[in-house]
């Protein structure tokens, strides 16, 4: 019971910590993203491309941690 | 109320692998899925497509096609016209020059004849002038000589041979003349 | 005391485990996910093919809009990301990013919804194929020399190789499937919950205090979310075909 408590709090604080970082990866990506559109308005198609690009790979990690959410999830509940 | 829920429902355990390992049988499945659609895809979908799209493109073409022919035909018919328009004001041009030439040198040709008349006129008008004068000087003269003569006769009491001696009265007549003249 | 009523009339799920957890139903190991992915593939087909299926030189709606897409993938994914050989690849990204736009959408289609992509074979799936199409393209192209290229990046000491090589190894093949495949899976199982979790409470709600209308509140939100889904359904699908793409063209231009 102890050890499915502490698997139940590790599975937030796993979800949690790993949020953190991509978010503020994902705002620096979308924040230089819209600067390079505004000051080159022509190569915004381009740009929201690589944007995404970004996007996904930033986002990945913390998609990592909610894999790690539910197997912690599933181990404790 | 969570947690009751929670213990509620909670009769069967999966492990925490479950969300997220393929299922074997969804994989099978899954792959016969893909290959069946990317079969049909490009069996018959994507050929209908480039089908459609390649019909468009040549119907599109061959329009293009006869827009541009209609294009240089009108283009032709157009410089023709202008060509023909162009030749038309130059003819006008021509037309006015030459009449405009025309009428100058008629006008200077009837001003010239005129003159020629107007002089010829006059110069007859002199010449005639001038014979008449002549003609009546030389009848004077005559008159005169023949009254000398007839002057001379009669106080010379002899008649005098006229011919010997008209040409002595006709010098001193003409002498006579040019003491009036000066 | 009114826990067993809910648990009657909405069915709550005990554990998130629930909402994927689809028993076979038919032989073969066919449940409603595999039933799902047949229903993809039918749809998938039909969207490609009926609108076009006679030609005329103007297009019919559907027709308009199918020749867009395809010509979206075409040009928008393949050609410029890819360059000139890109048609040689787009028998793979547009069967799949048909394919997984329509297994996307499942997740807000009415009646369905259940995103197909939620559960992790297709995206393992579609992922280990790709991973085996850049690694042959790599190969064709480059023989053995691709590995060492895609190992080694140019300008870097030799003394750090020690610590590039297992890194690039890693990271090129091993974590580039497993974070394609994961990407898709979890941002469609994340969805899916999110969508669970407030039209349950919306209904929970509306069965305890339907006199308050303290479910409009979920309700707002689940409505908001549903839009959301769609983008990310969309999203998700591009983002898959177009990473595809680059890993593809990173096997071409394995040299710099």
């Amino acid at each position: 019971m102890e050890a499915d408590a502490a698997a139940l709090i590790g599975a937030g604080l796993a979800y949690g910590l790993a949020a953190i970082g991509p978010g503020v990866g994902i705002g620096i990506v979308v924040g230089n993203a819209v600067q390079a559109m505004v000051r080159q308005p022509e190569m915004a198609g381009q740009v929201r491309t690589t944007m995404f690009l970004g996007i996904a790979f930033t986002e990945a990690l913390a998609l990592f941690g909610l894999l790690l959410f539910f197997i912690l999830f599933g181990a404790g509940g | 109320m969570a947690p009751d829920l929670l213990i509620l429902a909670a009769e069967e355990e999966k492990s925490g692998l479950f969300l997220i390992l393929p299922d074997v049988s969804e994989l099978i499945w899954g792959a016969v899925s893909f290959v069946v659609i990317v079969f049909l895809v490009w069996k018959f979908a994507m050929p209908a497509l480039d089908r459609a799209l390649g019909d468009r493109q040549a119907a599109v073409v061959s329009q293009l096609e006869e827009a541009e022919d209609a294009k240089g035909a009108a283009e032709r018919l157009r410089d023709d016209y202008q060509r023909r328009l162009d030749e038309g004001v130059q003819r006008a041009d021509q037309i006015m020059e030459s009449a405009r030439s025309d009428a100058e040198s008629l006008r200077q040709e009837i001003i010239d004849r005129a003159e020629a008349e107007a002089v010829q006129i006059t110069e007859r008008a002199r010449a005639e002038a001038e014979s008449e004068r002549a003609r009546v000087l030389e009848e004077a003269r005559q008159e005169i000589t023949s009254l000398s003569l007839d002057i001379a006769e009669k106080v010379v009491g002899t008649r005098i041979d006229a011919s010997g001696h008209q040409e002595l009265v006709e010098r001193y007549i003409r002498e006579l003349e040019r003491e009036t003249a000066e | 005391m009114t826990v067993p009523v809910l648990a009657q009339v909405v069915e709550v799920p005990s554990n998130v485990n629930h909402l994927f957890d689809w028993p076979a139903v038919l032989p073969f190991g066919i449940n409603r996910v595999v039933l799902l992915m047949f229903l993809a593939t039918l749809a998938t087909f039909l969207f490609l093919y009926l609108p076009v299926r006679t030609p005329r030189v103007v297009p019919s709606k559907m027709g308009v809009v199918v020749e867009t897409l395809v010509n979206f993938v075409r040009n928008g994914i393949a050609r410029d990301t890819i360059g000139p050989e890109s048609a040689k690849y787009e028998w793979l990204l547009i069967p799949m990013f048909f394919w997984l736009l329509f297994l996307n959408l499942f997740e807000i289609t009415p009646l369905i919804h259940f995103p197909v992509t939620s559960r992790m074979a297709i995206p393992a799936l579609l992922a280990g194929l790709v991973w085996v199409t850049f690694v042959f393209v790599g190969l064709k192209k480059h023989g053995l020399s691709y590995i060492k290229h895609s190992l080694i990046p140019p300008g870097v000491p030799k003394a750090l190789l020690v610590l590039v090589i297992p890194i690039e190894l890693l990271s090129t093949f091993l974590i580039r499937p497993i974070s394609l495949a994961v990407r898709l899976f979890a941002n469609m199982i994340a969805g899916h919950i999110m969508l669970a979790v407030f039209f349950l409470t919306t209904a929970s709600y509306f069965v305890f205090e339907p006199k308050v209308v303290a479910f409009a509140i979920p309700l707002a939100f689940a409505i908001v979310i549903t839009a959301f889904e769609i983008f990310v359904a969309v999203l998700q699908a591009f983002i898959f075909t177009l990473l595809t793409a680059v890993y593809i063209e990173s096997s071409i231009n394995v040299e710099h």
